[in-house]
């Protein structure tokens, strides 16, 4: 298991609280430490944009009937690499977003990791 | 007479030249009535000047007895309708029409004649129509001669061979081109009721020479007739359908547009509607083979791309719904296999929550996923424990599918806690549930799960699954709040959510 993500803080965006706790259980078994999980877009967008540190993102794109797009951008714009995470995949995604890592629902472990290592630029260990 | 011969001194030379001819003439107005004739066509109808001038031409005279005669006058009547509309001279060559001749004894009977008919338009300065000059000759005894019904001594057989020649080829090409006109007339027909729309646009200019109903229903009827497609159709600028009929017009490539989108203005002032058309433009081409038109044809299919592109956004938006909720039952089995380290006990807790989720979809499918009602969820998720030992006490509530799903999850880990180490667990415990609506204009559901009769509890040293799923499932998905009391005297768990949020899928 690589020690490369202990202590990184990720935010969390996604409205079913079941899921959200699986991506929490998930990130704290790679040592990671959950930020949020927001619930709504706004809440999120305060969490991209505010204070709070954020080491990488996983954001749900479809978010209580709203798309995630301007938290990917608050998160674009201050250098937050992130995922996005769907049940369309990749394809779903409009093209301006295209290319971004993503993840597919239903995710495995492996998946969350090797999408976490691909968007913050890390090397497996 | 004054307005044919206005030509200086000459008037009264010109008006008696005409009246002396052995020609019949008659001029027409306009609409068809008599304005004058001269004396030769006087003799020839057995009339007068005071008993036809000023009547219509079809109806001063009886045209005669029988089935042929409605479309002889027809023919006739098309003829000087063709002078006039085009302002071009129009030739009959022959045409039969019976005559009605007073006999001897004074009664009237109706001759047949063959004439050739000459009808010239006669224009104002203004290049109007005024009179239409019908010139008449009575070829009745060529005609007959062909027929050889009269074999006159003076007529040799040359006589009979050019005149029977000529007067066949004079009524082929009659016979041709009334079947011409028939099938003319029959193929607009065709297009104007087709149920595409079909347009015959002429010139550099696409100028519209004809539209049918369905084009003109397209369009919002409007008058289009002879005008150039950018005056008449002014809103489609900037589409790329005027650069395309140029394109036919000097290439003679047809082009085919398939569900191609265009937005037209279907009523006055109103906003453009977008549509969504099959369609050809197809050169038209001149006996040389150069394009002089463009002849457009479709249909609509805007309601076929509507229903498609419904039909995506649903199978998009069930895809979605799929996954999340193979994503939820994923987080589900992975929150419950930590809980249970034996595979029996794990089967046997995932197998509850998954019922427990069905259920609510249960529910939710009777409505339509328009929402559930509390109470029923309730019952749904605490009858397994017998209903008896649970009692719920409140108003009908309607919830969001959403918000449905989460508490038809609450419930039963309430449920499920009480039944193991709660009031459920011992035999004369009870769980109380009571619920009120706080707030009419902002509605906030209050709700007690009070559980009575058991065995003391007190506060877990590790929050299991189902506490934890409770409070995130009411703070993140219901936007409430929930307090867990483990009380001496039993367990008890208030929440307060609001009614009014926007649930999300």
């Amino acid at each position: 298991m690589s020690q490369a993500f202990a202590g990184r803080r990720v935010l969390i965006v996604e409205d079913e609280s079941l899921v959200a706790m699986l991506l929490e259980t998930i990130l704290e078994d790679m040592g990671c430490i959950p930020v949020g999980p927001a619930a709504t877009v706004d809440e999120g967008l305060q969490m991209a944009s505010g204070g709070e540190p954020v080491d990488a993102a996983l954001l749900d794109v479809n978010v209580a009937g709203r798309q995630v797009f301007p938290v990917a951008q608050a998160l674009k714009d201050r250098g937050v690499p992130f995922i996005f995470s769907t049940g369309y995949g990749e394809g779903g995604l409009p093209d301006e977003w295209r290319g971004q890592p993503t993840l597919q629902k239903p995710f495995t472990e492996a998946a969350v990791r090797d999408a976490l290592m691909k968007a913050m630029g890390l090397a497996d260990v | 007479m004054k307005e044919l011969v206005k030509s200086g001194g000459l008037t009264v030379d010109l008006a008696s030249a005409f009246d002396a001819s052995p020609n019949p003439y008659v001029l027409l107005t306009p609409d068809l009535r008599i304005a004058g004739a001269n004396q030769a066509y006087f003799d020839v109808t057995n009339s007068t000047r005071d008993a036809i001038i000023g009547r219509p031409l079809f109806s001063a005279f009886d045209s005669g007895p029988g089935s042929e005669a409605p479309e002889n006058v027809r023919q006739v009547q098309a003829s000087l309708e063709r002078a006039r509309d085009t302002r071009q001279r129009d030739h009959l060559p022959l045409v039969k029409f019976s005559m009605a001749k007073r006999l001897d004894d004074g009664s009237q009977a109706f001759e047949d004649r063959y004439w050739s008919a000459t009808h010239t338009p006669m224009l104002d300065e203004a290049g109007e129509v005024v009179f239409i000059l019908q010139h008449t000759t009575d070829i009745t005894e060529l005609q007959r001669l062909r027929e050889g019904r009269v074999l006159s001594e003076r007529a040799s057989a040359l006589d009979i061979m050019l005149g029977g020649a000529v007067l066949g080829r004079a009524e082929q090409v009659q016979e041709d081109n009334r079947r011409l006109e028939g099938e003319r007339n029959r193929l607009i027909d065709m297009f104007m009721q087709a149920p595409g729309f079909v347009a015959v646009l002429t010139g550099p200019d696409h100028v519209f020479q004809m539209h049918n109903a369905a084009y003109a229903q397209l369009i919002g009827h409007r008058d289009i007739t002879g005008k150039p497609i950018r005056e008449a159709l002014p809103e489609v600028v900037g589409q790329g359908y005027y650069e395309f009929l140029d394109s036919v017009y000097a290439t003679g490539e047809p082009h085919e547009g398939r569900a191609s989108l265009v937005q037209l203005q279907r009523s006055p002032g109103a906003l453009l509607e977008t549509v969504y058309l099959n369609f050809i433009y197809q050169p038209i081409r001149d006996a040389s083979g150069a394009v002089v038109g463009i002849f457009v044809q479709g249909h609509d299919v805007t309601d076929a791309v509507r229903s498609t592109e419904r039909q995506k956004l649903m199978i998009d938006e069930l895809n979605h719904r799929v996954k999340n909720t193979l994503a939820t039952v994923q987080s589900i089995a992975m929150q419950t296999a930590r809980s249970h380290a034996d595979p029996l006990t794990f089967a046997e807790g995932f197998q509850a929550r998954l019922l427990a989720l069905s259920h609510t979809h249960d529910l939710l499918t009777r409505s339509h996923w328009e929402g559930a009602d509390l109470g029923d969820i309730l019952q749904h998720e605490t009858e397994a424990h017998g209903s008896h030992r649970v009692s719920v006490n409140g108003p009908r509530v309607g919830l969001a599918p959403a918000a449905a799903l989460s508490l038809g999850m609450i419930f039963h880990e309430l449920a499920t806690n009480a039944a193991k180490y709660g009031a459920l667990s011992a035999p004369d415990g009870r769980v109380l549930v009571d619920w009120s609506l706080a707030d009419q204009t902002r509605p906030r559901l209050q709700l007690v799960w009070r559980e009575i009769g058991g065995p003391a509890v007190s506060q877990p040293v590790r929050k299991g699954f189902g506490s934890r799923l409770i409070e995130r499932s009411v703070r993140h998905d219901l936007a409430g709040e929930v307090e867990l009391h483990y009380a001496g005297d039993g367990f008890a768990a208030t929440f307060s959510i609001p009614l009014d949020r926007e649930q999300g899928s």
